[in-house]
């Protein structure tokens, strides 16, 4: 053959022919069949060359053929809607395209082609065997007419007609709904709803998975949910799911839509008392085809998240976690989405992560981590799984713990370059962390470091230690780059992940800190996004928990009284929280902590005062309490600030208008604000302070001593000893109440 | 002692047991007819059909199967590929490993046939942009191309390539995808009711001494050995 395949597929040479097949109206049959079944070749399962052709503008010739083609001309349809389904399948901009240039009507109109077999009897001349009245001819017309069908069909074959009309047509508009594109289908409208159910009673494969590809596109809400369900649809999707595996799949995808996450849906139609129903899902999860078995494990999993009630029986649980894991050996998308739905199914839900557990989940997982290379999906679902395993359990950590090379896999994925997987890369480190066992042990080794003498001891120590856990710069390093991360949701995961790394262990804070990762901690805790701030300051707080003195001063000196100040009057409750946490930190420790909140003329002490008297959730309350505590834990004049930030002049001397704070606080509902409050009163009335007696007038003063007295019996056992002593501190003075 | 504790079941109880099983005629006739159209005996098929009066099966389809199966495994890879984007244009769209191994086995092709500009021109403008999208097609690819690199390709590391039992892997990949797609199953049922028949045998010959089948091929019940 002269010319290569190259020199005569050339793109541009075949859209001028496409362009003057479609200029010919609604002649030149033979050519438009040629230049489409090449174009159609082309780029069938070739995504590089869809996007080129789009670019140029092959899609408009394509449905100029199709609406100018006439309705006999069967192969020309066909080839017209192929190309187009093709164009529209896996490329969202050959969706656009094809619905741009109006292809949608015509595509409907295919549906309802009349059927190829009458058209090969009325071609050859002769009645169609069922039309037939005389009884007596019809067995032998019969036998004549499959001679002639077969004939047909190979000519059809010639003609290269493989399929019929309607099936291309459903076909083409299947891969349209596939798209996220694709237009919203409006069920409320009584017509459309109509139209669907027709759809879903043909007797046709591809037109059925034409209806459910339109519901699993379009159906999105309860009310949604609600109509198809009532309007008879899942129970026609039960009955496809008896038809042939593409209908059972596309049945099964769409039944999954309408019941994700309503619980009226499935106590109507669903669920065990419905027995048919829930039988054949349970059938089918060990159906011969993978895809089969995970849409109805997806399907169980969907009903039992939506009402719990369903889908207790452990037998059946564990069962769909085995199905789930051994479709992780399916190489493609089924392999990848089972991994995701077995995370999505444990998580939450101890007593399945326990079942997860017993079914050597994290084995299996382990193993499979380090086989092959994975597809992002498929790394993303393995760490999300193994995070909500680790959520809870401590034998899933110390698995997890022991083995090295899985570790070196989730932390290589720090910096894949999939966003997906960073942030389950990240919350899988962060659960791996919550280890108790972790925690003691490295708090063990933190005892043993700080004490050890030699630099020399010291630094082998350290390197032997974090030899065995994963808490090295390894981890760190990769994580403090996250922060610079373009992705938000990266960089709260790592955020999430660094406030539990750095929470107890000195080792790590150090690590941080050298490894420049506070100032971007900072940064980020002036960030627009309320939970990039919330988590960095969150962050921020977990690292200045019990940090020696140097490191707290470096944090300080970069956050600066200004920012914490900010931070602690910010507009979310929740920044505001952490941000008051991270100041009762700070001022915890060696006296001298104490001072950072009286820098600038104590703008920060007074920023903390004003909260108390105007916030209103308790969770604030309780840590800015907490603060003045501490903050009262301190020397004379520390301690007279606390008191002037609780009874300000004012109403000293007026108290019968203004009601302390510390009244409105001792009488919370909430326990852990009266402890914080009667704390606070214990250290301002410690009697070896010179200033205790004048304390302790004033305090009886604002009400406060007798609300302490009305507390003797407090239901909260820490409440009812924190305040004996504050009252037998206050009684050292003499009791002044006659 | 083993040989008391087994149950012996003697011919005649066995072949009495044997007939108390209905089999129908129809359901017999339906497994010949699915081994026949799985594997691809359009001809047997085809008389099978008018013989016993088994439920219209549409004939076409193997034949077009077939079709397709011959081109791969002629090396008309082109011409296979066209073939099975006329039968369904979804099977090639929906399953880029498919898709791959075709293309892959086209460039094998041009290769074999000593058109190497063409093959470099090929492998550039169609395979490089599958491998771009993923790793393992990547490998595939890399080991392909290194066909261009042996002067004695035969005896070298990717020889296998170009033997005939590639092709024969890539044509049945095709015939697979295209049963998937026709919902009919990639293998026939009556291997697998021979090897449920040999598991069970085997189960049973735990527990009891019964006349045995061993010979498949003329499936004598041989009698049990005591």
């Amino acid at each position: 053959m002269p010319g290569s395949a190259s020199s005569t597929h050339r793109p541009e040479g075949l859209i001028e022919r496409l362009r003057s097949a479609a200029a010919d109206g609604g002649g030149g049959g033979e050519a438009k069949l040629k230049v489409l079944r090449e174009l159609k070749n082309q780029i069938i399962g070739n995504r590089t060359k869809k996007l080129s052709y789009i670019k140029l503008g092959a899609v408009p010739s394509v449905v100029s053929i199709l609406s100018s083609a006439s309705s006999s001309a069967d192969c020309l349809l066909v080839q017209c809607a192929a190309t187009i389904g093709s164009f529209a399948c896996g490329v969202d901009a050959g969706v656009k395209a094809v619905l741009d240039t109006g292809a949608f009507p015509h595509l409907i109109n295919l549906l309802s082609h009349p059927n190829e077999k009458y058209l090969v009897y009325s071609m050859v001349g002769l009645p169609h065997p069922y039309s037939c009245t005389l009884e007596v001819g019809r067995a032998t017309l019969l036998r004549i007419i499959n001679g002639i069908h077969w004939l047909a069909r190979k000519k059809l074959a010639k003609l290269s007609c493989g399929c019929l009309v309607v099936d291309a047509g459903a076909r083409a508009l299947k891969m349209i709904y596939q798209s996220e594109v694709a237009p919203k289908y409006d069920f409320f409208e009584e017509k459309n709803m109509e139209f669907l159910i027709s759809l879903l009673d043909k007797n046709n494969e591809n037109v059925t998975g034409l209806g459910a590809s339109i519901i699993t596109h379009s159906c999105e809400t309860n009310a949604e949910q609600r109509i198809l369900g009532d309007a008879g649809v899942l129970k026609k999707l039960i009955d496809l799911l008896g038809g042939t595996t593409s209908q059972r799949d596309a049945s099964l995808e769409s039944f999954a839509t309408i019941v994700k996450g309503n619980p009226e849906v499935i106590s109507e139609f669903v669920g065990p008392e419905n027995g048919r129903t829930w039988g054949i899902l349970i059938e089918l999860t060990k159906d011969r085809y993978p895809r089969t078995r995970l849409l109805a494990c997806v399907c169980l999993i969907l009903i039992k998240n939506a009402a719990p009630s369903y889908l207790q029986s452990v037998g059946i649980r564990t069962k769909l976690i085995l199905v789930l894991l051994e479709l992780l050996d399916d190489p493609g998308q089924v392999g990848d989405e089972a991994v995701l739905t077995l995370s999505s199914f444990i998580a939450d839900d101890e007593s399945l992560q326990k079942l997860a557990f017993e079914a050597n989940t994290i084995d299996k997982l382990c193993d499979h981590m380090q086989k092959e290379l994975l597809q992002a999906k498929r790394l993303q679902g393995i760490f999300m799984t193994l995070a909500n395993l680790c959520s809870n359990l401590e034998c899933c950590r110390s698995i997890i713990l022991q083995s090295p090379k899985a570790l070196n896999v989730i932390t290589a994925s720090l910096t894949h370059a999939t966003v997906d997987v960073r942030v389950a890369a990240c919350i899988c480190l962060k659960n791996i962390s919550r280890s108790v066992k972790v925690r003691s042990f490295e708090r063990a080794c933190d005892i043993v470091i700080q004490i050890s003498l030699s630099i020399v001891a010291k630094n082998h120590l350290c390197q032997y230690l974090s030899a065995g856990h994963f808490m090295t710069e390894a981890v760190i390093v990769p994580l403090i780059q996250l922060l610079y991360d373009t992705s938000t949701s990266v960089q709260v995961a790592a955020l999430c992940t660094i406030s539990n790394l750095v929470v107890d262990f000195t080792m790590h804070k150090s690590l941080f800190v050298q490894s420049g990762g506070v100032k971007q901690l900072v940064q980020l805790s002036k960030s627009m996004d309320s939970t990039v701030r919330l988590n960095a300051v969150w962050a921020l707080r977990n690292l200045m928990f019990l940090v020696d003195s140097r490191c707290k001063e470096g944090i300080f000196m970069e956050l600066r009284a200004l920012t914490l100040t900010s931070l602690v009057c910010d507009p979310s409750a929740s920044v505001q929280e952490q941000a008051l946490a991270l100041v009762c930190n700070l001022v915890n420790g060696p006296v001298d902590s104490i001072e950072y909140v009286f820098t600038e003329d104590g703008l920060l002490l007074n920023a903390v005062g004003r909260q108390l008297w105007s916030a209103s959730k308790h969770e604030v309350l309780i840590q800015g309490m907490y603060v003045l505590c501490n903050v009262a834990s301190g020397q004379e004049f520390h301690k007279e600030a606390v008191m002037q930030q609780l009874l300000p002049p004012a109403s000293n001397e007026d108290n019968n208008n203004t009601q302390s704070i510390m009244v409105t606080m001792l009488q919370s509902d909430v326990a852990q604000l009266r402890t914080a409050a009667v704390w606070t009163i214990v250290n301002l009335t410690i009697p070896t302070g010179a200033g205790a007696l004048a304390r302790v007038v004033k305090l009886r003063n604002a009400g406060i001593v007798s609300q302490l007295k009305n507390m003797a019996n407090d239901p909260c056992l820490d409440v009812k000893l924190r305040v004996r002593t504050a009252l037998q501190q206050s009684m050292t003075f003499g009791d002044f109440s006659t | 002692m083993q040989a008391t504790s087994k149950k012996v079941i003697t011919r005649d109880e066995w072949e009495k047991k044997l007939n108390d099983v209905k089999i129908r005629k129809e359901d017999m006739n339906k497994l010949v007819m699915n081994f026949l159209v799985t594997e691809g005996y359009v001809d047997a098929a085809e008389k099978f059909r008018t013989e016993s009066g088994t439920e219209h099966i549409d004939l076409a389809t193997i034949t077009d199967r077939m079709a397709v199966k011959k081109a791969v495994q002629s090396g008309n890879v082109e011409d296979a590929i066209e073939k099975v984007n006329d039968l369904n244009p979804e099977i090639l769209d929906t399953n880029p490993q498919l898709f791959f191994h075709l293309q892959q086995q086209r460039l094998i092709e041009l290769i074999r046939n000593g058109k190497i500009e063409e093959a470099l021109e090929f492998a550039q403008e169609e395979l490089a942009p599958r491998g771009e999208e993923n790793q393992s097609f990547l490998e595939e690819l890399e080991r392909t191309v290194a066909l261009l690199a042996f002067e004695d390709v035969k005896n070298s590391p990717v020889g296998d390539l170009l033997d005939i039992s590639q092709r024969l892997k890539t044509a049945s990949e095709v015939n697979a995808a295209i049963l998937t797609s026709q919902s009919h199953e990639k293998d026939p049922k009556l291997p697998s009711l021979l090897r449920m028949l040999l598991w069970a045998q085997n189960q049973l010959d735990e527990k009891a001494a019964y006349p045995r089948i061993t010979d498949l091929f003329t499936a004598t019940l041989e009698d049990p050995f005591v």
